[in-house]
């Protein structure tokens, strides 16, 4: 590409800090159904990450154990190790909420399995042969989780400042696990497109899985969202809308539609890096707050002192 | 019609009937198009700790309790498995199951008291009482019950516990033979269970009435190919693996004296792969080792709960001791940032 010299990515340095993986554990006998009080389609369209998440974070870690023999600067290597710790933190955090969703009655297995099967047999490691092949197929999913990572930041961005879910008194356990997996994904939101922009860095390939993430995307979002609620047994005739979305965008339970049709050009802008969007601050903030990651870190304080 | 008019109605007229066939294939089945993974991963429960409730308690020989301990919906298991029971005061100890594997809402173990031991058994017979809270983990299998064309179980006391629930599932008109030594027949469980079983199949030897087993006769004319089960103490294993017929393969159960107290010990660890051999210090771990030889290997939380560490385990027995790993993965894996050798060197596939 011709300017990609002229525009390269601009990060902010004051956004960065060091990654380390929190050994936070939830209880969720407590935790109802509908966890936003009232609200089936704002707690299922939340709840779609729980069916994405599991699968897709073990992915993320299975393509970052075979990128990290590329890299070839120290801290970038760093921050992708800790990326890695907490992308497999994550993934456990939310597969623990699916066995209490099936003793809700609402057993997610139908959907989970076909997730695992896209992570695991679409976008696995592919019988190629070794060199080229492999490596083209390899940068390509190093460079869709950067477009996911994009999203992820957004979403951790949004929940950490959703304060309408507090005002409608949101279950405080799912609010906790959401904060806190949001709190960190704002703060390694530059591991993933750091990552790309060292190993390949083509403006080609980033607009490119750009569109087959957010297409994929959309995609499993409306799809859990109907599948959630045409199965929630509470509901006569559940169905998911893009009205609704709309309107739960509107009231502050859901992200704006606005706001995520308007984070796509900043993608795809040239010079667009993610430290310039959402704030560390914040994020350290909550997770100075946060429940499970203070107990993690009050737990991790007492195996060192003994 | 002009041509172009007739075009857009022909499209016009495809995109409804696309439309039309597209629904109804979502309406037949809602998850069409994509196929699902056959063994699904995510939403499975991780080995996590299990609490049951001590249902019964009871003294089935001369220093051995039976356990039965209540649940709803336990994994299942085959013969040959066991459980970890994590006992009020932290200890850790393996028990083989000897219910009956169909049984989903509980588990039965038999512990034998050791006088001289750490602790374990002394726990489970003086501190465990009916309606006591205890943690399991598992079941696991070590010791499963292969397919042969004859087998031949050869117990000694509390070593009956796993055997018994392989008995039970042989198919009827296989060829087995059971022989079961203890010191006295007082001393020894479940004499009646076996005494239902074919009676011309087992033979039982009280030592202070018969003496010692003849393992000689037992091995005399052994069918090629017999699979040899035995579970008892170290005297008894090593005097059957000393008679093993050639041709024959032998499964052992050792009494595992469980995880050490937190003191580690040195061990070797052997890097296949790579064809080094590192030592472990005591007080630090394999993945610490490891690493001085192989920089560029992955790991991130150092705690044993990520899984970025994990390695697959060649030779050698591993105690866990992360929360991340399922059964199935502890078989043939460990998180190398926290777990360590049960005794002995442990070889990686590295």
């Amino acid at each position: 590409m011709s300017n990609t010299q002229a525009r390269p990515p601009r990060p902010v340095e004051s956004e960065r800090t060091a990654l380390k993986a929190r050994k936070v554990s939830f209880s969720w006998q407590d935790t109802p159904l509908h966890w936003v009080p009232d609200d089936p389609f704002a707690t299922h369209t939340i709840n779609v990450l729980h069916l994405l998440l599991p699968a897709g974070e073990r992915w993320f870690v299975h393509v970052y154990r075979q990128a990290l023999p590329l890299i070839r600067d120290e801290r970038l290597r760093e921050d992708v190790i800790g990326f890695i710790g907490q992308e497999a933190t994550h993934s456990q955090a939310h597969d623990e909420v699916l066995p209490h969703l099936a003793e809700l009655g609402l057993d997610p297995t139908p959907y989970t399995a076909q997730v695992d099967w896209l992570f695991e047999k679409l976008l696995g490691d592919r019988t190629l042969p070794p060199g080229r092949a492999r490596r083209w197929w390899l940068l390509e999913r190093v460079a869709l989780i950067a477009a996911i990572e994009h999203y992820t930041a957004f979403l951790g961005d949004w929940i950490l400042n959703a304060d309408e879910l507090d005002r409608r008194g949101a279950d405080p356990v799912m609010l906790d696990l959401l904060r806190w997996h949001g709190a960190e994904e704002v703060e390694h939101r530059s591991v993933a497109f750091d990552l790309f922009q060292h190993v390949d860095g083509s403006y080609r390939r980033r607009a490119r899985t750009w569109a087959t993430a957010f297409t994929a995307l959309v995609f499993l979002w409306q799809r859990g969202a109907r599948f959630f609620m045409e199965n929630d047994p509470t509901l006569l005739d559940g169905r998911a809308s893009l009205k609704d979305f709309y309107t739960g965008g509107k009231r502050g339970v859901l992200p704006p539609t606005g706001d995520l049709l308007k984070s796509v050009p900043r993608y795809l802008s040239r010079s667009y890096h993610p430290s310039q969007e959402g704030s560390t601050e914040q994020a350290a903030a909550y997770l100075a707050s946060s429940p499970a990651a203070t107990a993690a870190a009050a737990a991790e304080r007492e195996a060192g002192a003994a | 019609m002009t041509p172009r008019l007739r075009t857009v109605v022909a499209v016009a007229g495809a995109a409804v009937l696309v439309r039309r066939a597209l629904r109804r294939r979502i309406g037949t089945s809602p998850l069409w198009p994509l196929p699902a993974l056959e063994d699904p991963v995510s939403g499975r429960p991780r080995s996590r700790t299990l609490a049951l409730r001590v249902a019964r308690h009871e003294r089935v020989a001369d220093g051995v309790v039976l356990l039965r301990l209540e649940g709803t919906d336990l994994p299942p298991w085959e013969p040959g498995a066991h459980l970890d029971l994590v006992l009020p005061s932290g200890l850790v100890r393996q028990y083989s199951l000897c219910g009956d594997p169909e049984d989903r809402s509980s588990y039965t173990v038999a512990t034998r008291l050791v006088e001289d031991g750490r602790g374990g058994s002394r726990e489970v017979h003086e501190r465990l009482r009916v309606g006591s809270r205890v943690e399991v983990r598992g079941p696991r299998n070590r010791f499963p019950l292969v397919e042969a064309p004859a087998y031949v179980f050869v117990v000694g006391g509390i070593g009956i516990t796993p055997v018994l629930p392989m008995l039970r599932s042989l198919p009827e008109g296989t060829d087995w033979r059971l022989l079961y030594g203890g010191r006295t027949r007082a001393s020894m469980p479940f004499l009646e269970e076996t005494g239902k079983l074919d009676r011309t199949r087992v033979t039982v030897v009280a030592q202070d009435e018969d003496g010692l087993p003849d393992l000689d006769a037992l091995f005399a004319d052994l069918a090629e190919g017999t699979a040899v089960y035995c579970c008892g103490p170290d005297g008894l294993m090593a005097a059957v693996e000393a008679r093993i017929p050639a041709g024959s393969a032998l499964h052992l159960e050792r009494f595992t004296a469980g995880a050490p107290a937190a003191g580690d010990t040195a061990f070797e660890v052997e890097l296949r792969r790579s064809g080094r051999t590192v030592t472990v210090p005591a007080g630090s771990t394999v993945l610490a080792a490891v690493r001085a030889e192989l920089p560029d290997m992955m790991y991130s939380c150092e705690q044993g709960f990520c899984g970025t560490c994990r390695q697959r385990v060649l030779e050698g027995e591993v105690e866990h001791r992360d929360d991340l790993l399922t059964d199935a993965e502890r078989d043939d894996s460990m998180l190398i940032c926290v777990s360590r050798t049960r005794g002995g060197p442990i070889v990686l596939d590295m």
